[in-house]
């Protein structure tokens, strides 16, 4: 029973990393970066809201509906402003100039917020659980889990059955060729990456609901992130989802076995996949 | 009659190396224009400069006497021109419905008006419909270079560019194919077809430019040039190599 | 028919001329510049020979990921993993097992060494960007395995006492012989091969693998040659930072801060040149001393100014420099010299 219990907490802690890995695999999938800042972004935008919603008050709903839209507009502006000048074949550029950017961010947010941990005033939800088949779930990870699973679906349908997914999975193809079909890769681009950034604000609620943030702790979900992509395979969306419930089942079971070898599990695990099939559990094998 | 696009001292480079050494051309509305060289001569160099894939100066390429030259690739497409790219280019991953339709998609965000949809597409090449959902990898060269024209006419342009669609394929799949373009400039597209085949090249257009190294080394009517004029332009004999 | 005749053809009496004057002058200044950093314990001051060692570590450390970047295309944030392995490593050793300390610090780069194998083939297939978020992955796994590790007395680090045997003379006279050593096998060692064949090799790699591949380059080998090279580096610079320090700790060891210093001085410096390197790692230094007590600011514009030079020089100072005048300070190109035209 405790192992089953770890295995529904780990799917629903990989719940909260599939709302950090959707954008990761959008980003690379399409454009081939990675936003390195990818982290930093979703602690600089909770520790906006934790800081709207002590000022003024906010429940986390309000809070969210502030985020996400803020969240899109910086996506786009990311894109704009930074990386539509660095994509194309050589990844140099877009690493140097994201990881530029994640240092910039986390000392500014150093600046600002200085290092304390904080978190978002969830107003008793963080404490509410359900009873399912005998066991308590918390009310709050299932609520990230149903989400992580609506946008996941939902970014699915749109690369699938909308004119702007249609759109990405050319530029993706053939950038030129998509160009020669009359698609504008920049304006494309730039959707893709508020769409991406736009998930981290959803992210960044109920990161700040389930646990504290602080600066600093961009580089570690920007790993989980990224591992969970990997695990999964790369790029496919479906398969950051899974990547995410493999690397959250990983991490639970080790935190099982002791609480200091929670992380280290997810971490060995990834590496177990990267040195066995390293197209991802789910990915197709390259020939 | 006016030029619809037409060509003035174009200039072309990649990096240090000159491709293009001012290259003067013009096509009419209506008409098939066919560019012949060999490998190397600048037919697709040419192409890619009319299309924006390389930088050139403005005033070199005109477009209903617009100077164009230069613009953003997808500006050119909401121009009127669209291209068949070498090496046919199609979105792999992706169903032929799904490459198609993304010229469609691309055309009606512009609000492009044309003759060309889904359905007329299938009367020209009916196995587009049989494998609407197949994966474009899958195809053939000679069905892949079908969707690739398809995709090209679904952006509704008044100027085609159709660069080498023989290469690669079976001569049975070519007569079909170039069975297509009599249908495609009756609905009123002018064309610019790049082929190696001359005799093909001749039997499909009305006027052909013959390319050498950079520079155009011969005009004229297709039904009027010779074997052997087209021979000397062809390979350069009487033309000094720089 | 007859054979047609076959035109005899001598070589022509050229010559490879492959030292510039600017070369020279270069050459004679950093060998002086060595020599100056050995001889430290008889002109600075010991504060003075911490802080050029830290210098001289820098310099290691940005070098190694220009390597690595530069020219086999393998972008690492993850190079502190090697530093600390070498690091404790050291430790471990000089004061666990009683061995010499500056034996020690050679024997500690078999540790890096040995470690960049596996970890190798395990990452580099992944993508540009996914090897080298990997790399710090793999640098986060070996601070949470030092962590929990016994040996390394875990979390609450390790010091290295054995070293109050030495009166403070010899150490420093150690640490001013070791840096010099590191710079010359590092910076040095890094021209040399670069002036070697391999140097021909690697250059061909930097500007087109696939062409260089072509001519017969074995970019695979090539690439796993120069990570283990680049780690066996870090290691170095680790182990002697570390020596200086006489305390580890997991958080110490493994530091990302080590990229991020690496990243600023070879992308503001210039990729892909060992005069770029100087440079950078000279305006870290001086902006260090200057403004590291602005703390997190510091680092803002650190981060933004490394994120400009991505975006709009990514060529670096060296780069805007030698697009100017063509006066390297380490040469390291081919030049044929027909004596007769001179």
């Amino acid at each position: 029973m405790q192992w089953f219990d770890a295995l529904v907490q780990g799917i629903l802690l990989g719940g909260m990393y599939a709302q950090y890995a959707l954008g990761m695999a959008l980003m690379f999938g399409v454009m081939r970066i990675v936003n390195i800042s990818h982290g930093d972004l979703v602690i600089l935008l909770s520790l906006i809201g934790i800081s709207m919603a002590t000022a003024w008050g906010l429940a986390p709903v309000s809070v969210l509906i502030i985020l996400v839209p803020l969240a899109v507009l910086m996506g786009w502006v990311l894109q704009k402003a930074v990386l539509n000048r660095v994509v194309g074949s050589d990844p140099l550029p877009s690493l140097i100039a994201t990881f530029g950017l994640s240092i910039a961010l986390q000392n500014l947010m150093l600046q600002i917020w200085s290092a304390n941990s904080r978190s978002l005033p969830g107003h008793g939800i963080e404490s509410q659980s359900i009873e399912i088949g005998g066991i308590y779930i918390g009310l709050l990870p299932l609520i990230v889990l149903a989400v992580a699973t609506g946008l996941t679906w939902g970014v699915d349908l749109m690369l699938k059955h909308t004119r702007f997914g249609r759109a990405l999975r050319a530029a993706s193809a053939d950038v030129e060729a998509a160009s020669m079909t009359g698609i504008n890769p920049r304006a494309v681009y730039a959707l893709a990456t508020a769409v991406a950034v736009g998930i981290l604000g959803f992210a960044a609620v109920f990161q700040s609901l389930r646990s504290t943030v602080a600066p600093a702790d961009g580089p570690a979900q920007l790993i989980y992130a990224f591992e969970a992509v990997i695990i999964g395979g790369m790029g496919a969306v479906w398969g950051a989802f899974l990547g995410s419930m493999v690397l959250g089942i990983a991490q639970a079971i080790g935190f099982r076995i002791d609480p200091g070898f929670g992380v280290l599990a997810g971490h060995l695990v990834f590496l177990i996949v990267l040195a066995t099939r390293p197209q991802g559990l789910f990915g197709k094998a390259s020939t | 009659m006016t030029a619809v696009l037409s060509t003035h001292g174009l200039v072309a480079r990649y990096g240090d190396f000159q491709a293009l050494y001012g290259v003067d051309t013009e096509l009419h509305p209506g008409e098939a224009v066919a560019l012949i060289g060999a490998n190397g001569a600048g037919k697709s160099t040419f192409l890619r400069s009319i299309m924006g894939l390389l930088p050139v100066a403005r005033e070199m390429v005109l477009l209903d006497g617009e100077p164009v030259g230069g613009t953003a690739t997808d500006r050119m497409v909401q121009k009127g021109i669209a291209i068949v790219p070498e090496g046919r280019r199609l979105f792999t991953g992706m169903s032929v419905e799904d490459n198609l339709r993304v010229a469609i998609d691309q055309a009606a965000r512009v609000g492009a008006k044309g003759g060309w949809s889904l359905s007329r597409l299938h009367q020209l090449f009916p196995i587009l419909k049989e494998k609407a959902r197949a994966q474009v990898q899958s195809l053939s060269g000679g069905q892949q270079q079908m969707v690739a024209i398809g995709r090209a006419l679904l952006c509704q342009p008044r100027v085609l560019l159709c660069d080498e669609i023989s290469l690669g394929l079976a001569p049975k799949v070519i007569r079909e194919i170039y069975a297509a373009l009599p249908e495609i400039r009756a609905a009123g597209t002018a064309m610019i077809v790049v082929e190696q085949d001359v005799g093909l090249a001749q039997s499909a257009s009305d006027r052909l430019y013959c390319m050498l190294e950079g520079r155009v080394t011969l005009t004229g009517r297709s039904s009027d040039v010779t074997r052997e004029q087209i021979g000397k332009a062809y390979f350069g004999a009487g033309h000094a190599v720089v | 028919m007859s054979a047609i005749p076959f035109a005899t053809t001598e070589a022509p009496a050229v010559q490879v001329q492959r030292q510039t004057g600017s070369g020279r002058i270069a050459m004679t200044l950093a060998v002086l510049g060595v020599v100056a950093v050995a001889a430290m314990p008889w002109w600075a001051s010991t504060g003075t020979i911490r802080s050029i060692l830290v210098l001289c570590c820098y310099i290691a450390v940005a070098q190694m990921w220009n390597l690595l970047a530069g020219y086999a295309g393998l972008v690492s944030v993850g190079q502190q993993a090697f530093m600390g392995a070498a690091g404790y490593a050291l430790f471990v050793l000089a004061q666990t097992f009683g061995i010499n300390p500056f034996l020690a610090v050679f024997l500690s780069l078999l540790v890096p060494a040995v470690l960049a194998v596996p970890i190798y083939f395990l990452l580099h297939r992944l993508d540009g960007p996914y090897f080298s978020i990997g790399t710090w992955v793999v640098a986060e796994v070996f601070r949470l395995v030092c962590s929990n590790l016994p040996i390394v007395n875990a979390g609450a680090g390790m010091s290295l006492r054995v070293m109050k045997d030495y009166s403070a003379f010899e150490r420093n006279v150690a640490m001013s012989l070791l840096c010099a050593a590191m710079l010359l096998l590092t910076v040095g060692g890094s021209y040399w091969l670069l002036r070697s064949r391999y140097g021909l090799a690697l250059i061909a790699m930097r500007d087109n693998p696939v062409a260089a591949a072509s001519q017969g380059v074995n970019v695979a080998r090539l690439r796993f040659l120069i990570y283990v090279a680049s780690a066996v580096g870090c290691g170095l610079a680790g182990a002697i930072y570390f020596m200086a320090q006489l305390r580890i700790t997991p958080g110490s060891a493994f530091d990302p801060m080590w990229a991020n210093v690496a990243i600023f001085i070879v992308m503001v410096g210039g990729i892909g040149s060992i005069e770029g390197v100087l440079i950078g790692a000279l305006i870290f230094f001086i902006a260090d001393r200057w403004f590291g007590e602005y703390g997190a600011t510091y680092f803002v514009v650190l981060g933004l100014m490394t994120l400009l030079v991505a975006l709009y020089a990514r060529t670096g100072i060296w780069g805007l420099i030698s697009k100017r005048w063509d006066a390297p300070w380490f040469p390291i190109r081919r030049k044929l010299v027909d004596p007769n035209r001179q």
